[in-house]
């Protein structure tokens, strides 16, 4: 939460310079904003799905990141996989998904991240919460020495985010925010 | 010594990035333009092909902005939003097609709340055993606040040959003399008949979503997978096409057109038929 204050702040500076009653539209400066908090989650993911997924980190290590990592997700939040040889795809929760990339059977894993993002438009749902998807390209690379394995894939994660405007006192103020919270993630091998 | 401080520096500084490489770090494989190019999401199709977004998609263009839905960025991005490879689209329609929608007097753009599009998406349930493939038309309506996507059509095979009405002399009836006699020929047509959709108006169209409904609740159907999707847009006046995602090497890839149809009067009619009794 703290980490994310100087946004919230940004937010609201944002936010007030525009009217305040709530409106129906979110303006292309507010957009902007809320762009930059989301894409600031996303980069805690990839951040987190790398250090999860890399076999140097310490097993307690990789539960305390995989506890950050879950925080950046609304409840309920899942991944649905899929890769090139087959339509099916598999669904987990975003702990357990981690748990699997921990679980790997790999001596060497790297995971990276595309110098590419893509961000769609909010649009809004009928509980008057915003919703946007965030297109980010993975890179994976697992190495087994023992069987002589060099798997290599990449993905493509649209991310679900939501956007929903929150208050909190500050100092007995009301100050009110956009906060953006991660939601379900499609995982698609791609075969480039 | 100074080199081995520089060369234990070195591997210590390794030790801390290699394993946290998240969006943006330093090292991260650079795109040589294919994810760039292709169209990463319906929304970027929408912004595309209205020239709403810039050539890389990093600038969201608004009506205020210059290059706002600017013909010649248009003609740019219209080029690139056909699938060129596996599908059969003729060339000269494509060019009527792009003709049409930047025409400086009536340029066509698409809309993402105005209806007259809607998606095709390819399951699978878990029906009396089985896997069976069922096939949902979902289209986009205002709820509440905002949108939301709604189930408006189900195909299901295997619901079909229940409502198989026979026509002709094969066809059984009431006879219009029945009322006469309390319609006690109910009983023969209902106990003697396996086709009791006979006794139906001509007019009569099954309702596979309420079919459906029923089973789901009925617990009958269970849920089991997405496996395609695809969406038609009727959109555009006296146009047709549908939106299909290829996942491929190269640079022509993401959400493309992949069917193009010029409507004649009474042509989308026939493709609504085609589109929803194909499966």
């Amino acid at each position: 939460m703290k980490k994310y204050f100087p946004s919230f702040i940004l937010m609201f500076l944002l936010t007030s310079a525009v009217a305040v009653a709530q409106s129906n539209d979110i303006s292309p400066q507010r957009k902007q904003a809320i762009d930059s908090l989301a894409l600031e989650k996303v980069k805690d993911l990839s951040k987190y799905i790398s250090i999860i997924g890399s076999k140097e980190t310490q097993f307690s290590e990789a539960n305390r990141v995989m506890d950050r990592a879950e925080e950046l997700f609304a409840p309920g939040a899942e991944m649905g996989v899929s890769s090139i040889n087959t339509k099916e795809v598999a669904y987990y929760k975003v702990r357990r998904y981690f748990e699997r990339l921990m679980a790997l059977n790999y001596d060497r894993v790297n995971i990276s991240w595309y110098d590419i993002h893509y961000i769609s438009d909010l649009e809004r749902q009928p509980d008057g919460r915003f919703v946007g998807v965030v297109t980010v390209y993975q890179r994976f690379e697992g190495t087994s020495q023992e069987a002589g394995l060099n798997y290599r894939d990449t993905t493509k994660k649209d991310i679900t985010i939501y956007v929903e405007r929150k208050s909190t006192q500050v100092a007995g103020r009301t100050i009110e925010f956009w906060d953006v919270m991660l939601g379900d993630i499609r995982v698609t091998e791609t075969t480039s | 010594m100074r080199k081995t401080i520089l060369l234990v520096l070195l591997v210590i500084s390794s030790i801390q990035f290699a394993p946290g490489q998240g969006l943006y770090s330093p090292g991260q494989p650079a795109d040589d333009g294919r994810f760039a190019a292709s169209t990463k999401q319906v929304n970027q199709f929408f912004r595309r092909f209205n020239a709403e977004e810039s050539q890389d998609g990093k600038k969201r263009y608004y009506s205020n902005d210059a290059e706002y839905r600017s013909t010649d960025l248009r003609k740019k991005f219209l080029d690139i939003l056909f699938d060129n490879e596996t599908s059969s689209i003729e060339a000269e329609l494509k060019k009527e097609f792009v003709v049409d929608v930047i025409n400086e007097e009536q340029p066509k753009y698409l809309d993402f709340h105005q209806g007259e599009w809607f998606a095709e998406v390819q399951t699978t349930f878990k029906y009396q055993g089985k896997s069976e493939n069922v096939t949902l038309f979902m289209k986009l309506q205002p709820e509440g606040l905002g949108y939301e996507w709604v189930i408006e059509r189900v195909g299901f095979e295997p619901f079909k040959k229940y409502f198989d009405k026979d026509t002709g002399s094969k066809k059984q009836f009431l006879h219009p003399l029945s009322h006469e006699l309390d319609f006690m020929n109910l009983r023969r047509a209902f106990q003697e008949n396996p086709k009791p959709e006979s006794y139906t108006p001509t007019d009569y169209e099954p309702d596979y979503l309420t079919l459906f409904l029923y089973e789901i609740k009925k617990g009958h159907f269970k849920f089991e997978n997405v496996t395609d999707l695809k969406f038609h847009f009727f959109q555009i006046d006296n146009w047709y096409f549908e939106l299909a995602q290829f996942n491929r090497p190269g640079f022509n890839t993401g959400w493309l057109i992949s069917n193009l149809v010029k409507l004649q009067e009474g042509d989308e009619d026939a493709v609504l038929k085609y589109i929803y009794d194909q499966k």
